[in-house]
């Protein structure tokens, strides 16, 4: 049982979203986007490749500079997010990427080089990032 | 030999049988066909790439040169050989600058690949009735979200018309944003109109009026438009998103966000080339803003856009005089924080001569 977070458990859920396409709610296929998930100091960087996710690894902060933006929040809200996740099979209104930003003091995206246009796919491209951590409600997750 | 046509067939009523075999038609001139080696450049052979065969990748060439003015006034598709004698259309902005954002082409594939169906695609039988003093509000601000979008519609199709065909990228990705307003339209109607209430009451449109009335240039209607009006109302959309009440609401706004991101994308990257592009224009910026921030800090007191926001986000007038009025005083706020961040970023600072009447919301 994959454990939150961990490379493992973020391969597990890409290839839950990558093998369902009645999860990609997102629309068509233009999602083009290295984003990065900084997790408990820990970041993982992710390509959005149209309707798949591609490569997943671990990053040090210095690669965090290539990405178009970073989705960082606190440790006991990733945490409370995947558990919501799973429980109501995907993000109640609480717990979505659009509500958590909105209750966080500075937001929970940002551009690592203060570049407006890369931030602003964290928008363009809201719904498939949602519909990644929702494909989470199918993996057993334990947390670290 | 003429041969006839058998009963009942249609045209061609005759045809004869032509020289090499063929036939060709009886009565009808030769044609000829002097227009088939003219060409400006021929023999392109443009490949699908990784993404498919995006608008974006068909600039190779001269049909990827574009050029800073574009002097021609008629209809050529950039690329095409100029015809002798075609007389001059009113298109008046021929300038890069008054238009160009590098993202325009693939701002349009992507609208046209994210594309969505109200009709079918909204869960319409997630509707389910709600407290009237909530179903009044949010009606009342599916009307005024349907007049910004009736705004949003008017102004483009009105610079539209004269714009270019050298930065035929620009009219295309606008097209799709009228669409996308269309769209909206649609599907708040249904949601105003699908739940036991109706439309609400116009708004008074200080900032629509505003926007439409912005002649001097597509760049100062732009600014009205998706600097001022479009960031705000970006933190609308993402407010009714967090206190959507059922999934057809969830959906309206999830989509919603995806398509005005994709407006405000092209209009801080128009702002940003028109001002690094164009002498003057950061000192021009600055005066319309000015005068901008006047309008939206007006329309901010007076819309029923306020309390009829507040009472969606209180969950109704009860939690609408307290815990909603306090959270769209906070969504307003970071209006103002990220309209501030996105003019610094264009090279327009503002938060020294921001309005006093908008400043004030840094404090939620």
């Amino acid at each position: 049982m994959p454990q939150f977070p961990s490379l493992d458990w973020f391969r597990k859920v890409r290839d839950v979203y990558n093998s369902d396409t009645s999860l990609h709610k997102g629309g068509g296929g233009a999602c083009h986007t290295n984003a990065a998930f900084r997790v408990n100091g820990q970041a993982y960087l992710i390509a959005f490749e149209g309707q798949k996710i591609g490569d997943i690894r671990a990053a040090s902060t210095d690669e965090l500079k290539d990405v178009d933006f970073v989705i960082e929040m606190p440790d006991d809200v990733w945490k409370a997010m995947i558990r919501n996740v799973k429980e109501h099979g995907k993000a109640d209104m609480r717990y979505t990427l659009n509500s958590i930003d909105l209750q966080q003091e500075d937001g929970i995206a940002h551009s690592p080089t203060d570049d407006q246009y890369r931030q602003d796919l964290f928008y363009r491209y809201n719904q498939n990032f949602q519909d990644f951590f929702d494909a989470s409600a199918r993996v057993e997750t334990t947390f670290g | 030999m003429t041969t006839k046509a058998p009963q009942g067939m249609a045209v061609p009523a005759a045809v004869s049988e032509g020289g090499a075999g063929g036939k060709s038609v009886e009565g009808v001139p030769e044609p000829t066909y002097e227009w088939m080696g003219l060409s400006a450049e021929w023999g392109t052979r443009v490949k699908p790439g990784e993404h498919g065969l995006r608008i974006g990748d068909l600039n190779v060439g001269i049909y990827g040169e574009v050029p800073e003015v574009w002097e021609d006034q008629t209809r050529r598709p950039r690329g095409a050989l100029p015809r002798p004698g075609v007389p001059p259309l009113p298109y008046n902005l021929r300038s890069k600058h008054q238009m160009w954002a590098d993202s325009a082409a693939n701002l349009y594939e992507e609208a046209i690949q994210r594309r969505w169906i109200p009709a079918t695609e909204v869960p319409w039988d997630s509707l389910k009735p709600l407290p009237d003093d909530v179903e009044r509000a949010m009606c009342q601000v599916c009307t005024e979200l349907m007049q910004y979008a009736n705004t949003e519609i008017e102004i483009i199709t009105y610079w539209q018309d004269q714009m270019s065909y050298g930065y035929y990228e620009v009219k295309q990705f606008l097209a799709t944003a009228t669409f996308d307003c269309a769209r909206f339209i649609e599907a708040l109607r249904k949601r105003a109109l699908g739940n036991g209430g109706g439309l609400g009451v116009e708004s008074r449109g200080l900032v629509n009026r505003m926007i439409l009335e912005s002649r001097g240039g597509w760049t100062e209607s732009v600014a009205y438009l998706y600097l001022v009006r479009g960031t705000f109302m970006m933190q609308v959309l993402r407010g009714l998103l967090n206190a959507a009440h059922n999934d057809a609401e969830r959906m309206i706004f999830a989509k919603a966000i995806e398509d005005w991101s994709r407006h405000l994308t092209y209009g801080y990257d128009h702002l940003k080339y028109s001002v690094s592009h164009q002498s003057g224009e950061a000192s021009i910026m600055q005066t319309l803003l000015s005068l901008g921030e006047v309008m939206m800090a007006a329309e901010l007191e007076e819309s029923t856009m306020r309390p009829a926001l507040a009472i969606v986000l209180g969950g109704g007038i009860a939690g609408g005089r307290t815990i909603g009025m306090e959270t769209f005083l906070h969504l307003v706020g970071d209006f103002v924080r990220n309209y501030l961040s996105v003019c610094e970023w264009l090279g327009v600072p503002r938060a020294e001569m921001l309005h006093p009447m908008l400043k004030k919301y840094l404090e939620y």
